[in-house]
């Protein structure tokens, strides 16, 4: 455990830390470009973050420890998940090895938990629509979270997103295989689900509609503000899995040079500029679902995994 | 000599095709089908008594051997009494104008149904078979009722998808064949029969039971029966005749066929099994069927699922008996039902209903036809003496073994349900009720239709009291060659 | 089970197409848009017939060039264009589902794949074969046999019955290209014209219970019971 390394896993952190409102920013700007309005600055999410840092902290009456738990809790657990994938380097790097494609999954749920939970804490309405419709939409889709993790790992025959990684950059047969078509359009529908874009827009505002939304709307201030930053380093993450272990697995960092590092951070910011502008397209051509047929797009995802898991067997 | 005679049965019924799609005239077309409708029964009859060895003709896509030549015989003999009866039954209906229609898909239907027996190639028995639903569906709903073409579309829907599985069964079968004869050969019976044991015993299975499923659909096997009821009651009495005692025989002769290269596989005891579970099932759903039914019509097309639960019996039980029993049990059926739908045919146009709880003495409205439709619903109970009570003796005393005897002692029981159920219905059509306010038409019975009953009720009678000699040596050679012989 | 023996560049284009096939048999399982299923159905077919072409030149079978033609004549464009006539003179448009969500039928069809897959690896192994390309002709047959009885059980609209029945064919077809590419040209072709004139009854049917039923949904046909 070198200084190097130290350095490196630091690196991977602030990467996470830091890139995640900038990839936010592009999305918010680009849908709205695309729609032909003017669209926010792409600097956007950090100038509201440094806001919310600086406002007064106001807490509901009946809210107990769990209201300042939580946020810490999603945002230390979005700050540990990047330590087990590859960010930047494509060689593990020493505490990766704290856990594999499941473990990662199993702490990221476990932030999106606790916000549930948090949402309960307050004994507000909106808390409880927002908690319980959330924790429905992931019923749907963590079922095929995990059948997409057992196809990779069937692939690869491996757990570990390294191995994903090594095998999909270097074997081109693998790569064009039905089995791993399949399980990037499965991860790719989950991917939307995931990080609330349409077809099942949780960000929404409108009260009716809400769900994400209405499980924070308790918080304020610089509580706020970690809820929101744990919610841009998730969809970071999801991101990172997507392109980095599944979709474009090149152009990281072999030797972890620090010219190597810079210049992955880079590509990683073009390789997530290329999947944000197909998430945007997708968005942008689809509408809302009603909430009774969030299964449809869940359930073709999970056939979609079980086919890939198929297509593996006969490989 | 045997060949001159498959020609003539494969050709005459397209001539009457081709002229009634030409003409216009009613009478003509009747006329014509009815031509051809005893050309090709007075050629079919010999030809199973002259048949001693298989023949084949047509570049290997013609073959005569006494199983199909036997099916042959009936479907031929069916479908002369049918055409007799149709003359008088259809100018009931008030449509002349269709008539020529009605008569070019009547022989279209005949056609197919007498060339399926004769193909070699089981891919051509296939197509010919599903050749036989495209027509028969439009002679269903021919009546253009809004029950009619539910019947029609329920048919061909239900149908259809049935035999798909007897294609997957067919190419499953020609995969099992490929390893002792390469990757490319000519489907025939001859030659699967001779390449079955070297065929593999599982893929075998599966190929029968898919087989099994498939063409027992058709046959109108119970779970699968669910479009016989329909159809058998929506169409045009005649056609109900076709269907029943034609048809449904094309079907179950696949069904043997195939069951004789399973048995040359070498998986011959499930095969024979899973036909006689099907036949037992088929017996108990028409029992029940039978037993509370309101359409009169309706009533003798559970009957038709009955009598081809029986068959499917004998053919499973085997052995020399069982094949006697089944085939013998084919020939008796179709006079019978014959009778049976030309009778209800008669009695639904002169009361004006289908159902029977509006046929009130038809004893005392027509004593004579009456009489004769009586006794058919005797003979189509197994009663004696007439010939399904031997038929269906001769299935019972092959079963008697002891792998096969709960299906015996079922079968029974199943067989006097019927019976008690069947004659309950006649009973009370006969001799119940009060007369009803209107009398029935009496011009209803023709002349034409009592003789097709005259003509179908006879013969079972006959056959029940003589068992003739010649149809043993038949029934002897097709038996020998379903236990593994070489030719079908 | 003479099948010569396969490249990897060819394994994996029959597994590709043999897959995709699959993959639009679900997509006209989860639809609901009647028109949608047609043009999964048509794209099916011709994948069906490129892989009849790709059968022909790898296992030296010159007359399923012939097969693949007209399979892409007759059922990927000829079929299509009949149901296409159908579907506008009924007027139907789209399908709701009463009987079974389209989200479970998936679910319910993934699992028929899975029983497919395993009763494909059975007998394989019984068989005697191990080649990857035959377990995968298998598993996609009786799938799309499978998935093709789901949809004529859960669909109520008369042309789903149809596409139905077609996509039970197709299955078949796919099967028989890979499984035993030498059957006789005769009865090949013989098979794709039968489903035309099939297809044709199925039109004029159609159009006799529009016009005497006053309707091609299967939950309204409900005269005859008993």
């Amino acid at each position: 455990m070198t200084a190097h390394d130290v350095l490196l896993q630091i690196g991977q952190v602030a990467a996470v830390l830091l890139l995640s409102p900038l990839v936010q920013g592009f999305i918010l700007r680009y849908e709205e470009r695309v729609q032909r309005a003017r669209g926010p600055s792409l600097v956007q999410p950090y100038r509201d973050l440094w806001k919310l840092f600086h406002k007064e902290l106001v807490v509901p009456e009946g809210a107990s420890f769990v209201h300042f738990v939580a946020p810490v809790v999603a945002f230390t657990a979005m700050l540990i998940v990047p330590l087990l994938i590859p960010v930047l380097t494509d060689y593990p790097l020493p505490l990766s090895d704290m856990g594999d494609i499941l473990g990662g999954g199993l702490i990221l749920t476990l932030g999106g938990f606790f916000i549930a939970l948090a949402g309960l804490d307050s004994g507000s309405a909106y808390g409880g629509i927002g908690s319980s419709r959330s924790v429905m939409v992931s019923i749907l889709a963590e079922p095929t979270l995990i059948l997409v993790f057992v196809g990779i790992t069937l692939l690869a025959k491996s757990m570990l997103p390294f191995v994903v990684n090594h095998l999909l950059a270097n074997h081109l047969a693998v790569y064009w295989s039905p089995a791993h078509i399949f399980l990037v359009c499965a991860f790719f529908i989950l991917l939307l689900v995931e990080t609330d874009r349409l077809p099942i827009h949780s960000s929404t505002h409108i009260e009716v509609y809400m769900i994400e939304e209405a499980r924070v709307l308790e918080y304020s201030g610089p509580l706020l503000a970690l809820v929101k930053w744990a919610s841009m380093m998730k969809q970071f993450i999801l991101y990172t899995i997507f392109c980095n272990v599944l979709v474009m697995p090149w152009l990281l960092s072999t030797q972890g040079t620090a010219a190597g590092a810079l210049g992955a951070a880079i590509a990683v910011l073009g390789k997530f500029a290329l999947v944000a502008c197909a998430v945007i397209v997708v968005e942008t051509a689809q509408s809302r679902l009603r909430f009774y047929r969030y299964q449809e797009p869940l359930a073709a995802s999970f056939v979609l995994a079980a086919l890939a898991i198929i297509a593996n067997q006969i490989r | 000599m045997t060949l001159l005679l498959a020609y003539i049965v494969l050709v005459a019924p397209l001539v009457a095709v081709a002229v009634c799609a030409m003409t216009r005239s009613p009478r003509v077309a009747e006329a014509i089908n009815l031509l051809m409708a005893l050309t090709t029964a007075v050629a079919a009859v010999p030809v199973p008594f002259l048949t001693h060895s298989t023949q084949v003709a047509l570049d290997g896509y013609l073959v005569v051997d006494p199983l199909g030549a036997w099916v042959v015989l009936c479907v031929a003999l069916v479908y002369a009494l049918a055409s007799i009866y149709a003359i008088g039954y259809m100018r009931l209906l008030g449509e002349d104008g269709r008539l020529p229609r009605f008569y070019a898909l009547f022989a279209g239907f005949a056609w197919t149904t007498l060339a399926a027996p004769l193909m070699n190639n089981a891919g051509v028995y296939w197509i010919t078979v599903e050749l036989t639903t495209l027509v028969s569906t439009f002679l269903v709903g021919f009546e253009h009722a809004a029950e009619s073409i539910e019947a029609a579309w329920k048919y061909i829907i239900v149908v259809s998808a049935g035999i798909t599985l007897a294609l997957l069964g067919t190419v499953l079968f020609y995969w099992a064949g490929t390893v002792a004869l390469g990757p490319v050969y000519d489907m025939t019976w001859a030659t699967l029969t001779r390449a079955a044991p070297h065929m593999n015993p599982t893929l075998v299975t599966l190929a029968f039971l898919l087989v099994l499923v498939g063409y027992g659909t058709k046959a109108g096997l119970a779970p699968m029966h669910t479009w016989l009821p329909d159809a058998h009651s929506e169409g045009p009495a005649p056609v109900s005749a076709l269907l029943s005692g034609a048809l449904l025989n094309i079907a179950l002769l696949g069904i043997v066929r195939f069951g004789a290269v399973a048995q040359g596989a070498g998986v011959g005891a499930v095969s024979r099994l899973a036909l006689i579970t099907l036949g037992v099932v088929s017996l108990a759903l028409a029992a029940l069927f039978i037993v509370r039914q309101r359409g009169v019509k309706r009533l003798m097309a559970y009957s038709s699922v009955e009598h081809m639960g029986v068959m499917a019996l004998g053919f499973g039980f085997g052995g020399p008996l069982g094949v006697a029993g089944a085939l013998y049990h084919m020939l008796n059926h179709a006079l019978n039902k014959s009778l049976m739908f030309f009778g209800s045919g008669v009695t639904m146009r002169a009361y004006g209903t289908k159902d029977m709880n509006g046929i009130r003495r038809v004893g005392v409205y027509f004593p004579f036809t009456g009489a004769l439709w009586l006794a058919g619903a005797l003979a189509i109970t197994g009663a004696p003496p007439f010939g399904l009570f031997l038929s269906e003796l001769t299935v019972l005393r092959a079963g008697l073994t002891p792998a096969h005897s709960w299906a015996v002692a079922v079968m029974l029981i199943l067989l006097v349900v019927i019976f008690a159920g069947f004659l309950n219905h006649f009973r009370v059509m006969y001799f119940t009720g009060a007369a009803p306010e209107t009398p029935p038409r009496s011009e209803a019975v023709g002349p034409w239709c009592i003789a097709a009953m005259v003509l179908a009720g006879v013969p079972v009678l006959i056959l029940g009291i003589w068992w003739p000699s010649a149809f043993t040596g038949v029934f002897r050679s097709i038996s020998s060659a379903l236990a593994g012989g070489l030719s079908p | 089970m003479t099948l010569p023996h396969f490249t990897p560049l060819a394994a994996s284009l029959f597994s590709l197409l043999a897959i995709a096939s699959l993959l639009l048999t679900f997509i006209m399982l989860g639809s609901r848009w009647l028109r949608d299923y047609m043009y999964a159905f048509g794209l099916q077919s011709w994948m069906i017939a490129v892989l009849s072409a790709s059968m022909g030149y790898y296992a030296h079978f010159p007359e399923l060039y012939l097969v693949a033609v007209l399979t892409a004549l007759f059922r990927g464009l000829l079929l299509p264009y009949l149901i296409l006539r159908i579907l506008q003179r009924l007027g139907a448009d789209r399908e709701l589902h009463v009987i079974l969500q389209p989200s479970t039928a998936l679910v319910l069809g993934a699992a028929g794949v899975v029983f497919a897959l395993v009763v494909a690896y059975h007998l394989a192994a019984a068989v005697g074969v191990s080649s990857q390309v035959v377990i995968l002709a298998l598993t996609v047959m009786l799938s799309m046999k499978l998935i093709g009885f789901l949809m004529l059980s859960v669909r109520h609209e008369a042309i789903s019955h149809i596409l139905g029945l077609l996509v039970l064919e197709n299955g078949i077809f796919l099967g028989s290209q890979i499984l035993i590419p030498g059957m006789p040209l005769l009865i090949e072709l013989v098979i794709l014209f039968d489903l035309l004139v099939a297809v044709a009854c199925f039109g004029v049917l159609a159009r006799y219970l529009m016009e005497r039923a006053g309707t091609t949904s299967s939950l309204q046909l409900r005269k005859l019971v008993g």
